[in-house]
């Protein structure tokens, strides 16, 4: 673990702040983390599907977790001293202890932070709020305090209803992973402007969401009270159908 | 399987009507150029380096190096080949053992090396041709061993002259005894010395495109049988990844 690694994670969690969200352009490897300091950016996400694509392992705990932490060391020394988060998914065990076990490997590879999810990886629905915030804490009591955990429901990816009922759900537990030891709350297809301000209203964490194509405006959802945006699995996506229309213009 | 891979590859390299290869670096990027319509798919050694943050000149470890070109060759319907350097020795022996090693991942070809790689200047011809020599024992027929002269690679363009034209060809007919299944040379550009290459060369010649090199046309009309594009299609690529970043960022 590199020495200025709390200093990193200071860094990173200063960032997010509602109103003036710190921007994520997700990468999967060295080269697009490069790609993505030189362009301005103050910190480095990976995200899971990129690099399940990109190596073509696949994404829900198909890559290897020891070529998750080979990754994630290999980026984190090429943007040092920029801080590194890593899409960790469900940390590659349901079990709340393996989880923390694996999350300390993965500060130990050099990242400060990582996005926990709630839904089952493999299966269906989400994990019962009660055994997440057990996996939450266990995480915590294995990283300690200079790691952000961005800890991230997918109630709305896994319910299409998206509606009042729903935030109250979302919301439950928002404020149920911050007393279990979240750093960030992140809540993947939110997106409605009026629906971020109840959540950010009522939830004690910096809210994270995606942007994606034909997303409302970056500065709606900073007014909204955002903290962090990041792009999920779409720049690696626009980029490959980038390559595979230079590759037919070249051999064509 | 690997041998009919092999087969269609051999037999895509047309000298006038080139393959085109469009080099890749992952299994992501090979399917991107797959799904362009690729008949083959190259790696790029700095290519594969850069995005994983190694160094080029064999600084990506032989082991990583394997399981990328065993994940690409998963992932994709077609022949891959990959660009492997020195194979990781000057040793013939070695270097046959880490081309058995490549053979076993799927790849059904490579490129290799005359120049001495983290040295200076190139393998003299007996050492490279017993070096090539080697290797096509361990890999037996059914692998495309595509054999790359540095000469004009070392060079700048305007000192590329008769002399070095006459040594290229030398090397390709050495190499094509000791078995190699294609010829390779970076960075000669100029189509009359490429057209009296391919005149003499006995194995299918490989250009590779760089900035301002002449058109496909004008290579193809000299013989050339494979284009491929080396480093440049995934540097081009970063420089518009750091673009779209840019954007999204501000």
């Amino acid at each position: 673990m590199p020495a200025n690694q709390s200093q990193k994670f200071e860094t990173f969690a200063a960032l997010h702040v509602p109103g003036d969200p710190v921007i994520l352009y997700n990468i999967w490897d060295v080269g697009s983390a490069l790609a993505v300091v030189k362009a301005g950016a103050r910190a480095l996400a990976t995200g899971s599907h990129p690099v399940g694509d990109a190596s073509g392992f696949g994404d829900a705990h198909q890559v290897p977790l020891d070529y998750v932490f080979a990754n994630a060391g290999r980026i984190a020394a090429a943007v040092d001293p920029l801080p590194l988060t890593v899409d960790f998914e469900g940390a590659y065990s349901t079990d709340p202890d393996e989880g923390g076990r694996n999350v300390a490997a993965l500060k130990e590879s050099g990242a400060v932070g990582c996005n926990f999810e709630d839904q089952l990886v493999g299966g269906e629905g989400v994990h019962p709020l009660g055994e997440q915030v057990r996996r939450i804490a266990a995480i915590r009591d294995a990283v300690g305090g200079d790691f952000f955990i961005n800890a991230r429901t997918d109630l709305f990816i896994k319910i299409e209803q998206r509606d009042d009922a729903l935030v109250d759900q979302v919301i439950e537990r928002g404020k149920a992973f911050a007393g279990a030891g979240a750093s960030g709350f992140f809540v993947p297809r939110l997106a409605d402007p009026r629906q971020i301000e109840r959540i950010v209203r009522e939830v004690p964490l910096p809210l994270n969401v995606i942007a994606f194509p034909g997303a409302p405006p970056k500065a709606e959802w900073a007014a909204a009270g955002v903290a962090r945006i990041s792009h999920g699995p779409f720049p690696h996506r626009a980029l490959m159908a980038q390559l595979t229309e230079a590759a037919s213009a070249a051999i064509n | 399987m690997a041998s009919d891979l092999f087969q269609r590859f051999a037999a895509l390299h047309v000298s006038g009507d080139p393959l085109i290869l469009f080099n890749a670096w992952d299994a992501g990027s090979a399917q991107a150029v797959a799904k362009a319509g690729a008949k083959a798919v190259a790696t790029g050694s700095a290519s594969v380096a850069m995005a994983n943050g190694f160094g080029d000149g064999q600084e990506v470890p032989l082991e990583f190096a394997l399981a990328n070109a065993r994940r690409i060759a998963a992932a994709v319907d077609l022949p891959v080949t990959v660009d492997f350097e020195g194979a990781y020795s000057d040793e013939p022996a070695e270097g046959a053992r880490n081309f058995a090693k490549l053979a076993a991942t799927g790849a059904i070809g490579c490129n290799f090396e005359d120049q001495i790689v983290g040295g200076e200047g190139l393998h003299p011809i007996p050492a490279q041709a017993a070096r090539i020599a080697a290797a096509r024992h361990a890999v037996g027929p059914d692998f495309f061993i595509n054999v790359r002269t540095d000469l004009f690679l070392k060079a700048p363009p305007e000192t590329h002259d008769e002399a070095m034209l006459a040594e290229a060809i030398e090397r390709a007919k050495a190499y094509a005894d000791a078995g190699a299944s294609g010829f390779f040379v970076p960075m000669l550009g100029d189509p009359g010395f490429l057209r009296r290459l391919c005149a003499d060369c006995p194995v299918p010649v490989n250009f590779m495109t760089y900035p301002g090199c002449p058109s496909n046309a004008e290579v193809a009309a000299t013989g050339v049988a494979r284009i491929s594009h080396g480093p440049f299609p995934y540097m081009d690529l970063m420089a518009k990844f750091g673009e779209m970043a840019r954007e999204a960022i501000a």
